[in-house]
């Protein structure tokens, strides 16, 4: 490893405040790669894309930029753990790059407070830093327990993909970096029917019966890939497809029992930190980790 | 419902038009890929994207009344498909935008902005979870400056529009 990396670290509300197991694991992750993450308590909700866009754009961008001026005033590039932050922000900067008028706006709105925005900033999701900046080789360096009796599928969910000119990810349609770094913890990637497809969480606050009925499409999809797990980066997939599980399961008429991980648990997993994995799986997954985790080869449940 | 009246005004359309986002709605033939792309337009026949892309061209202004608009997943899965890269979830979003008034907004969407105008956060901090934070060993990572953000947000008057706003939707969130 050569020197530490340090990244602003954008926490947002859903990570730190419901599911902190996605950023305890993470954290401990980067620190084995040589990250470190730094925080600023100026930095606010993002504020989430699903709803509070269709409450007032105009208010959503401004907050989003300014939280984008936080972060160009650290210094350091930026890191959203949460695929619903890490685009907002991603957007945000986009559309202030792109449109002076707009720029000039918010600019004009930062002044009082001595910030200002220009949209240079590179807003990073973990995919970037953890496949493009650390890179696949010394990830792999990093894996003391392959996981070579796991079947993977990976959830790259709406957000952190699109649109493509303002994520900088690599495919619309079949991204592959997850893909990579679950191959790099030796265990195998699942191969299911509408890759991209959504969680159908953004529309539990109008339609929860629809809601439910996209994410049990897309459950049915995972299941008959014959994955033994499900890997997400965003804690709002993770919401839909974990814990509200069993009222996916009702509608769908039929039993998943399909484990979700933050993919800083699977990485976790297979680098010898599995206790911080075993110590919160109770608390945070509802469902049971047992057989994954023998299969992992870490026992402990 | 799309077998609604319709009520023709320029000024939503002009409003939307005005827009870099909106401005892609001209590119827009209503070939119908938005459609069949779309996860919602699969299991609810009635929520149709070109429909709502054509309301907008043809100056409807009920589309800020129409409830479905919020069964959009903001996936942009039409988007991806779109031959003329129309930015068609962000139309949709600046119809809810104009919707809000009216009460057209669900009510957990509403808790949120209310929440994140007042602490700065989507959902409520509890000292509980504080604790948990602690014990993991993860930092406290503050409060965010109310008073700066609230400040900042004086000439859109966002605060004292979802004071006033009330939903015509039933039910809380419930996560």
């Amino acid at each position: 490893m050569s020197k530490a990396r340090t990244y602003t670290y954008f926490p947002g509300c859903m990570i730190p405040y419901r599911l902190p197991h996605f950023e305890l694991t993470m954290r401990e992750v980067l620190k084995k790669l040589g990250v470190e993450l730094e925080t600023s308590p100026d930095h606010s909700c993002c504020p989430e894309p699903t709803t509070f866009t269709g409450v007032d754009f105009e208010a959503w961008v401004t907050i989003a930029a300014r939280n984008v001026a936080v972060s160009e005033s650290t210094g350091n590039d930026t890191v959203a753990m949460c695929s619903g932050c890490f685009h907002t922000l991603a957007v945000a900067n986009h559309m202030v790059h792109e449109d002076q008028e707009l720029r000039e706006r918010i600019n004009k709105r930062l002044k009082k407070s001595g910030l200002e925005v220009t949209g240079d900033h590179s807003v990073k999701n973990l995919l970037h830093v953890l496949h493009n900046d650390i890179g696949i080789e010394a990830i792999q360096k990093q894996v003391t327990n392959p996981l070579k009796q796991l079947k993977i599928a990976p959830h790259y969910g709406c957000h952190l993909v699109r649109p493509l000119e303002a994520t900088n990810m690599d495919h619309a349609e079949n991204p592959q970096w997850m893909d990579a770094i679950i191959r790099a913890t030796g265990a195998e990637v699942a191969e299911f029917e509408n890759k991209m497809a959504c969680c159908g969480a953004p529309i539990m606050p109008a339609d929860e019966q629809k809601s439910l009925t996209v994410t049990s499409k897309h459950l049915k999809h995972i299941k008959a890939s014959g994955a033994d797990a499900i890997v997400v980066l965003c804690p709002t997939c993770y919401t839909q497809m974990e814990t509200q599980q069993g009222k996916v399961e009702a509608i769908a008429e039929t039993e998943f029992n399909l484990p979700v991980l933050s993919l800083g648990e699977l990485l976790a997993l297979s680098m010898g930190l599995s206790e911080i994995v075993t110590e919160n799986q109770r608390r945070y997954h509802r469902v049971k980790l047992t057989e994954l985790l023998e299969k992992a080869g870490v026992g402990g449940a | 419902m799309v077998t609604k009246d319709t009520m023709s005004s320029l000024e939503v359309r002009n409003w939307l038009l005005d827009q870099p986002e909106g401005e892609t709605l001209l590119r827009c033939y209503q070939c119908g890929r938005c459609t069949s792309a779309c996860p919602v337009a699969d299991i609810e026949p009635s929520f149709n994207p070109r429909l709502f892309l054509q309301k907008i061209l043809l100056s409807d202004e009920l589309i800020a009344e129409e409830q479905l608009v919020w069964n959009c997943l903001t996936c942009e899965q039409c988007e991806v498909r779109c031959p003329e890269h129309v930015k068609i979830p962000h139309i949709l979003i600046l119809a809810k935008v104009r919707g809000l008034m009216k009460g057209n907004v669900p009510a957990a969407a509403l808790d949120r902005a209310r929440n994140i105008l007042s602490i700065g956060r989507s959902l409520e901090v509890s000292s509980p979870m504080l604790k948990t934070r602690e014990k993991m060993g993860l930092p406290d990572l503050g409060t965010p400056p109310m008073d700066q953000i609230v400040a900042m947000l004086v000439d859109i008057g966002i605060v004292g529009k979802i004071e006033k706003a009330e939903s015509i939707y039933g039910g809380t969130e419930n996560e």
